[in-house]
């Protein structure tokens, strides 16, 4: 069944299911940057999601479907292109300029995500949310603040979202290729838009544990 | 300095007796070789000097030796048709080089292009793609009026663009993932563009993009390679429309 998907169908897949996790993306940094504003504007933002209920779990089923067909389709679009070259190149060279080389990225940039999905995960979803600062219980907020200035867990956060960014850089343009969308005219403004944006997330998400990390045991952390 | 009259090439050239056969690369000393000398006459000349050692020459796809057949192809130094942009193979010359440079020659590599000696692959997938849609269906018989089939410039111009391509696979060559979708959607498009492709325009797509993947071509990853290596400058917004199509 899976071979009567035409090739393209299976790149749309990908690029629906990535526009989704992007939107994910979106909302989740909207929700992280209350940290900057306190604990208390964080653990109430955590408790209107908790308190949504099902409609909570409608959005993560919805998420998960997302990120399966995603990972699963890709899978097997690699598969496929592993199979369309067995006989490998002794000399290779770029043709393409930058693109090729974000685009040699991706599926490592998916892994690298995927295996800190799940680290990230264990650090916050499945664990109590309690976090002791300099004797309080400041509940989610205290156990974000505690885990992300920890140097190694802020570091893979740190990793983790680099390859995000180098991850979107090429699959916000390619979204629109495979749609049918781009053209020469808007094609150069597209990469750099993808680039800008895919980055800007990027960053925007680092800020977080480089704030937290710096301001570590200096008191900055809870006002 | 003036320019040496004649180059000295070593060439580490791909050979392989039969599809079956394992393949190795073997190394040719190309000595005076003039500058003026397209890549194929070189080749030609290298292989009088085989013949005369009474080894096998290397074979490779040639024709019209003008840029237009599509039938020649090589990667040299891993970029298909070589270091020249919008260049096929015969048209490029010896001048790209350097005296004492070493050139790497392999066939395009590709499961849908199976070797079928030294540097000829079998692009038969090419043309079978043409048989399952990239054709219309017409009247036969006495000529159509002048002008009864209005064409805009604009949409004339872009059916152009995609009817340069000469199908000689370097864009599968050059994609990291052997994808034929640049030739692909250059052939859907020039039909889709155009008012003689209309009735077929819809099946047109899915049977060619079909017929494309049972080949065993890769998928397109929007790297942008082909349109790189394309001798005739098929741009991938080709891609995009034959997308857009399906």
């Amino acid at each position: 069944m899976l071979t009567s998907i035409p090739s393209i169908r299976k790149k749309q897949i990908i690029a629906v299911t990535g526009v989704m996790l992007f939107g994910f993306l979106l909302a989740h940094l909207s929700g992280n940057f209350l940290i900057f504003k306190g604990p208390e504007a964080l653990n109430a933002y955590a408790q209107f999601l908790h308190d949504l209920g099902p409609v909570l779990w409608g959005m993560r089923i919805g998420l998960i479907a997302a990120f399966v067909l995603h990972m699963f389709f890709t899978a097997l679009v690699v598969v496929e292109n592993v199979k369309a070259r067995k006989a490998r190149y002794a000399v290779t060279k770029d043709q393409g300029e930058h693109r090729t080389l974000l685009v040699r990225l991706m599926p490592y940039t998916g892994v690298t995500i995927f295996a800190y999905l799940i680290f990230h995960l264990l650090d916050f979803t499945f664990v109590e949310k309690t976090g002791f600062i300099n004797g309080v219980d400041y509940g989610l907020y205290g156990l974000v603040v505690n885990t992300l200035s920890n140097p190694i867990h802020g570091g893979l956060y740190i990793i983790a979202m680099l390859a995000i960014g180098v991850h979107l850089a090429h699959a916000m343009q390619s979204v629109v290729q495979t749609f049918g969308f781009a053209n020469k005219c808007i094609r150069p403004k597209l990469v750099q838009a993808s680039m800008v944006i895919g980055f800007g997330i990027a960053l925007a998400y680092c800020a977080i544990p480089i704030y937290l990390i710096s301001c570590a045991g200096s008191g900055c952390l809870v006002k | 300095m003036a320019a040496p009259k004649t180059i000295s090439i070593k060439l580490k050239v791909w050979r392989q007796s039969n599809p079956e056969a394992k393949g190795e690369f073997k190394t040719y000393q190309a000595t005076d070789v003039s500058p003026h000398m397209s890549f194929l006459e070189m080749l030609d000349v290298v292989n009088g000097d085989i013949i005369k050692a009474g080894d096998d020459p290397i074979a490779f796809d040639h024709d019209c030796r003008e840029g237009i057949c599509g039938s020649c192809g090589a990667v040299v130094n891993g970029e298909a048709h070589g270091p020249k942009s919008q260049v096929t193979l015969c048209q490029l010359h010896m001048r790209s080089f350097n005296d004492g440079d070493e050139i790497t020659l392999e066939p395009w590599r590709a499961s849908a292009f199976p070797v079928v000696k030294d540097l000829v692959v079998d692009r038969s997938a090419f043309d079978r793609i043409i048989a399952a849609g990239g054709y219309i269906s017409v009247k036969t018989g006495s000529a159509p009026d002048a002008h009864c089939l209005p064409v805009s410039k604009v949409d004339a111009d872009a059916a152009f663009d995609a009817a340069q391509c000469i199908g000689c696979g370097a864009c599968v060559a050059a994609c990291p993932n052997a994808s034929a979708s640049l030739f692909v959607g250059a052939k859907v498009s020039q039909f889709s563009l155009l008012p003689q492709g209309q009735p077929e325009r819809k099946s047109r797509v899915k049977k060619m993009v079909w017929q494309m993947d049972s080949e065993g071509f890769g998928n397109c990853s929007n790297a942008f390679a082909c349109e790189a290596a394309c001798p005739k400058g098929i741009t991938v917004d080709f891609i995009s429309r034959m997308n857009r199509e399906l």
